[in-house]
């Protein structure tokens, strides 16, 4: 039974929305000058208006999503295990903070939606004093919850006004437990989706939930040799506008994290080819080997100040490079992931409506024989007409 | 009493770690068993995170005299940890070595306790008079 051919999906990004019927795929440029509802209607009005509501499917990752800080014990445990869950829940981590030095690190200014502490398995206890009541007095936030040892749970309840207590993502083993701060924050980001004024127009063209799109796009990785030859394990790439998500298989990093999911998320805030454009730039200003790529594409650095066609196809060359150095040895993230066991490489999103497979392969030879000194080619794949998003949104439409 | 162990480095070898839990636990240890291939930092944070007061290493291919020379300047790092009782055992050096040499090395590189091709027990028993003494002392 085909359950998609009577359904729109439609996917709102920061730059880019787009919408799809069984038969086409649109994608238009945001006018910023709109409401987002104004701004679809404006533009495919006659497609939405043919749909019934309750066969309209959005998501929308249009907010950016949520911004989260962490404040744990440790790097190999508590930040890590939080880390991992946030970006699972498609939640942005803005610093994480390990408690120790929490007087020696500086406060963020902007507003943080949740704020995360973490730390100790349940037979420990004490882990925690006033320096954190004293740094989170200074903080600027909305929600803060408690995933922590048992023990200390109730000392800072009493300090720390609206504290949400969920049971320890750290276990008697060591070992994490995803479910109750995974559920907890993909309901937040589900309020805040909803709760935006412009999201909340959406709800007039359609009768089903709005969701995130790193959410659906997750509901899709178990599905995607159904729709691309794409051999196991592979890393998605959606360098989008503001933010670039990457999304790849577990057995690609060693680690101490067991969790039951073969795939996992991280985002890369301020990597982008518009929103994030300056800090695009900056960062490949501060890579030693980003000057070797500009020339071996044969192009100068004035090609950042530049606003064309070449220019945004340049930027986005830059971006898959930068964001394979991050995931590397070479610039370490939180994660680094074996590169060189990589079979597939899936570039999603606006970059493949600039960027053909030449350009893309171009780049990721660059990265190999530079950075891992290795001539291993992974095969690249195109997800040109966003089966992907489609998959996922399909496989949650099918479901609802 | 929680006790934290596992084999350092990108050692493989597993079967001493294996007996290790298991004599551990039979011992009345609660123990945390961080498995072959574990790093140093590693150790340091599953401490604390347990709040353990004993962390035992295990090297068996070789790589601990590297390891070694790391503790200090990494423990220094770490506020929670001065009261931590660090022990390791194994085949502390590059082939066979003179033990009271290498046990004196070690001891300056912040081990409490070294039992260079010592068997398990052995060594399990020196850590328990070990406890004992600081409790007392
Ligand atoms: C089996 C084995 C392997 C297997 C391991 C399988 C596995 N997954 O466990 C394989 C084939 C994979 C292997 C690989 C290698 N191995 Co190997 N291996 C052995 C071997 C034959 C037996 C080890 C064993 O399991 N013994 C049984 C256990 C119970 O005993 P144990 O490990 O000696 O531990 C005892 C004590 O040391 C003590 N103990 C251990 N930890 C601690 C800690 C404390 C606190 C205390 C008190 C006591 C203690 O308790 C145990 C029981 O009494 C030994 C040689 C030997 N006969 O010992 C070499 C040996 C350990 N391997 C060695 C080497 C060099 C290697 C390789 C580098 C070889 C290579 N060139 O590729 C690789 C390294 C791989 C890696 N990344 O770590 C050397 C190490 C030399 C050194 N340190 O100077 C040895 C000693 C062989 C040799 N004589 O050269 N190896």
């Amino acid at each position: 039974m085909s359950t998609n051919n009577n359904k729109l999906l439609v996917d709102i990004g920061s730059t880019y929305f787009k919408v799809s019927t069984a038969d086409s795929i649109e994608q238009h440029f945001r006018d910023f000058n709109k409401r987002i509802l104004d701004d679809l209607m404006h533009k495919c009005g006659d497609i939405v208006q043919s749909y019934e509501p309750e066969n309209v499917h959005i998501c929308s990752s249009a907010n950016g999503g949520l911004s989260t800080l962490i404040i744990g014990l440790t790097h190999s445990y508590s930040l890590k295990y939080a880390t991992n869950i946030a970006y699972n829940s498609g939640i942005n981590v803005i610093d994480s903070i390990v408690f120790q030095d929490i007087e020696e690190y500086s406060i963020p200014s902007d507003l943080i939606d949740v704020v995360i502490i973490v730390g100790g398995i349940d037979s420990n206890g004490g882990v925690f004093d006033e320096r954190l009541t004293s740094y989170l007095d200074k903080l600027n936030y909305s929600n803060v919850v408690y995933v922590g040892n048992k023990n200390d749970a109730q000392e800072i309840a009493k300090t720390v006004e609206r504290l949400e207590i969920l049971p320890n993502i750290i276990d008697d083993r060591l070992h994490i437990v995803e479910t109750h701060l995974k559920d907890y924050l993909t309901n937040l980001y589900q309020q805040d989706i909803e709760g935006k004024e412009d999201i909340k127009d959406l709800y007039e063209v359609t009768g089903n939930q709005i969701y995130s799109t790193p959410f659906v796009v997750n509901k899709s990785l178990p599905l995607i040799h159904t729709s691309f030859s794409v051999t196991d394990p592979f890393i998605l790439l959606d360098i989008g506008g503001a933010t670039t998500d990457v999304h790849y298989s577990k057995d690609l990093v060693s680690d101490n994290i067991v969790t039951e999911q073969g795939h996992d998320r991280i985002v890369f805030k301020k990597l982008g080819v518009y929103k994030s454009r300056q800090s695009l730039i900056f960062t490949a200003e501060n890579n030693e080997y980003a000057y070797e790529l500009l020339m071996h594409l044969k192009v100068t650095e004035n090609i950042y100040n530049e606003h064309s066609e070449k220019a945004t196809k340049i930027l986005m060359q830059l971006a898959i490079f930068l964001v394979l150095c991050k995931m590397s040895h070479y610039r370490p993230a939180y994660v680094t992931l074996k590169l060189l066991a990589m079979n597939s490489i899936v570039f999603t999103g606006g970059i493949t409506k600039v960027l053909n497979t030449e350009d893309i392969e171009d780049v990721v030879a660059f990265f190999y024989r530079k950075i891992l000194n290795s001539d291993h080619k992974p095969v690249t794949v195109l997800d040109s007409d966003y089966d992907i998003w489609t998959l996922g949104a399909t496989e949650h439409a099918a479901c609802q | 009493m929680k006790v934290v162990t596992g084999v350092i480095g990108n050692d493989i070898h597993v079967v001493a770690n294996r007996l290790m839990d298991l004599s551990l636990t039979a011992r009345g240890y609660e123990v945390f068993n961080l498995g072959v291939n574990t790093y140093l930092e590693e150790f340091f944070d599953a401490a604390v995170e347990t709040g353990a007061e004993i962390l035992l290493i295990s090297s068996l291919n070789g790589e601990a005299e590297g390891w070694g020379r790391e503790v200090k300047l990494l423990k220094a790092k770490y506020k929670s940890l001065d009261g931590l009782t660090m022990m390791i055992g194994g085949n502390l050096t590059v082939g066979s070595g003179n033990a009271e040499d290498i046990v004196t090395r070690f001891k300056n590189y912040g081990f409490d306790l070294v039992c260079h091709q010592v068997d398990l027990n052995t060594g399990l028993d020196m850590l328990e008079e070990y406890m004992q003494e600081q409790k007392h002392s």
